[in-house]
């Protein structure tokens, strides 16, 4: 009896420190996730709410700028991803063994871009790539190039949202590589050099093997966010041109709040949680097989 | 001599790569630096080609002209609000819990860290539409709360600190417990200052999340007078005003205050960026 009045007094302790943090979750988290999911079986409108199962599922599929989106989301994704896993081996390779002030220099020039929001960057961008008066457009007059607008191009357009939203966020995948590297034991290298490898050697054979882990971890970070990848979208192409650039979450935005089409736009939601759950399973395993 | 060779080629191949890596970090910083020097230059001189790589003007009316065209003084002050008091508030409930979630023993404890944990890879985003809902529901929409609340349902706070309450000795906890001390006082009193550093990281981190949102905030920010500075910045960018100087005004001041923090926290970012993978 006393000994269960202590494990009763003892949890309700443990309960009440997690209490705040989960009324949060189960609010705007764990009961939005149900709610969508059971949003998505509904055609919802002014008149009402109407059962329909999986209609906005199967309407989703057959909507072409839809099937645009997933395409262009997936194309986003991968080309992104692989430009930032390379870049960031390329740099942080380079630099990882250096001075410590260079490191921090270096490491600073990549991750400011990073810290401004993707909104400014945007514009820059925007203003950058402005067809009438932007500087690149000028500097390909000058080099007597043949004059593009970047962002009115069909064929151009995703090449530039990829380059820009690689740009703006490469410095994260940069200072997780820095970290990784720097860790690695320094008597591998000195025992490699003695053996005679070179420098490509020891980067591809030891180094690269060794940071596995971290380039798992920024892949599906980085999946993850290009995801959902929006401000870009909005802001510099608007989705066009003619849906040539629109995205899962660009789509998902303009059916819930410009077509008022809920139900479609839970669909897409909910798609989106289930992608974004099943490509968290590995890195989610790794973590809780540490805790 | 094979040796001397192979060590001259190592070198140059290591030359290089830091030239193009040194070539491309001033590329990386560029844009801002476009972006600075853009906003301090008149209509005409913003637009020049060849462009004026430093202005010859310090022209800072256009920043005059941001602040009285935009109530972008009241946009700042909601950004500010917003990312304040999301942090606080999430620093104040995760803490808790991840002291919980470390120290302290509960049934169901392990799985509902589970649940917690595996939420961290979702995207709040991607269920906007039934959050908006439980928002309306509640009457926050358009107000600073419905941007604020629903940011701190995120285990990123939990994910980040446990760690720290976990580098601590169990045998601290206990002696002060044996002195007497409530499980609050033991917290607040001799937990909460050994993982200021944790807290610190979370801290920066999360403000500036916050602080650079913009989906969530532009939903529930449809009025002026509750607009964010990004909100705000955005709907300047697709103003029909061709003065770019002053759209480029408008987001320095946007840009200002994360890179002042950058430079002064500069350790927090490379610190906790680096936690969650060490994790990973």
């Amino acid at each position: 009896m006393k000994v269960n009045r202590y494990a009763l007094k003892r949890n309700m302790t443990g309960y009440l420190f997690i209490a705040p943090q989960l009324l949060f979750f189960l609010v705007f988290l764990v009961y939005p996730i149900f709610e969508g999911i059971r949003l998505s079986l509904f055609k919802i409108s002014y008149q009402g709410t109407t059962f329909v199962g999986f209609d906005n599922y199967t309407a989703l599929f057959s909507n072409p700028v839809f099937v645009k989106s997933v395409i262009n989301t997936v194309v986003f994704v991968v080309a992104i991803v692989a430009l930032t896993v390379l870049f960031a081996i390329f740099v942080s390779s380079a630099i990882f063994d250096k001075n410590a002030k260079y490191v921090s220099f270096i490491r600073g020039s990549y991750y400011i871009p990073v810290m401004v929001s993707m909104v400014v960057m945007s514009m820059i961008w925007g203003f950058l790539l402005n067809p009438a008066n932007g500087l690149i457009p000028y500097v390909m007059r000058e080099l007597e190039l043949p004059a593009v607008n970047f962002l009115g191009n069909k064929d151009l357009v995703l090449p530039v949202i990829i380059f820009v939203t690689f740009a703006t966020n490469v410095g994260q995948a940069i200072i997780l590589y820095i970290a990784s590297m720097i860790g690695v034991p320094k008597e591998l290298f000195e025992a490699a050099e003695i053996d005679g490898a070179n420098r490509k050697d020891v980067i591809f054979k030891i180094l690269i093997p060794l940071v596995k882990p971290t380039t798992l971890y920024i892949i599906i970070i980085n999946i993850i966010a290009v995801l959902k990848i929006f401000v870009v979208i909005q802001l510099l192409t608007g989705g066009g041109p003619n849906n040539a650039s629109t995205t899962l979450m660009y789509f998902l935005y303009n059916n819930a709040f410009k077509y008022n089409q809920l139900g479609i736009a839970s669909a897409v939601g909910v798609i989106m949680f289930v992608i974004a759950l099943l490509l968290a399973i590995p890195q989610l395993r790794t973590m809780l097989r540490k805790e | 001599m094979f040796k001397r060779k192979n060590k001259r080629k190592l070198e140059k191949f290591d030359l290089v790569a830091n030239a193009l890596v040194i070539f491309f970090a001033v590329l990386s910083v560029f844009p801002l630096f476009w972006l600075i020097t853009s906003s301090f230059k008149n209509s005409a001189a913003v637009v020049k080609m060849p462009p004026d790589w430093i202005p010859k003007t310090f022209n800072y009316v256009n920043y005059i002209d941001v602040f009285n065209n935009q109530p972008a003084f009241r946009w700042a002050m909601n950004s500010i609000i917003v990312s304040l008091v999301s942090t606080v508030a999430l620093v104040i409930v995760s803490s808790l819990a991840a002291y919980a979630f470390s120290k302290l023993e509960f049934k169901g404890k392990n799985v509902i860290f589970i649940i917690f944990i595996s939420s961290l890879m979702i995207p709040k985003e991607v269920m906007i539409v039934p959050l908006f809902r439980v928002v309306q529901d509640l009457g926050m929409v358009n107000s600073l709360n419905g941007m604020i609340w629903p940011n701190v349902a995120t285990a990123f706070g939990v994910f980040l600190l446990k760690g720290f309450f976990d580098s601590i000795p169990d045998s601290l906890r206990e002696s002060a417990r044996m002195d007497g001390a409530s499980e609050l006082r033991t917290f607040v009193k001799i937990m909460l200052p050994i993982v200021k550093p944790g807290i610190g990281a979370l801290f920066i981190l999360f403000f500036v999340q916050v602080w650079n949102d913009y989906l969530w905030q532009l939903v529930i920010g449809q009025e002026e007078n509750v607009k964010t500075l990004n909100v705000g910045i955005a709907t300047l960018m697709q103003d029909l005003n061709p003065n770019f100087a002053y759209k480029m005004a408008g987001a320095t001041v946007a840009a200002i205050p994360m890179l002042v923090i950058f430079v002064f926290f500069q350790r927090y970012f490379t610190s906790g960026i680096t936690i969650g993978a060490e994790k990973g």
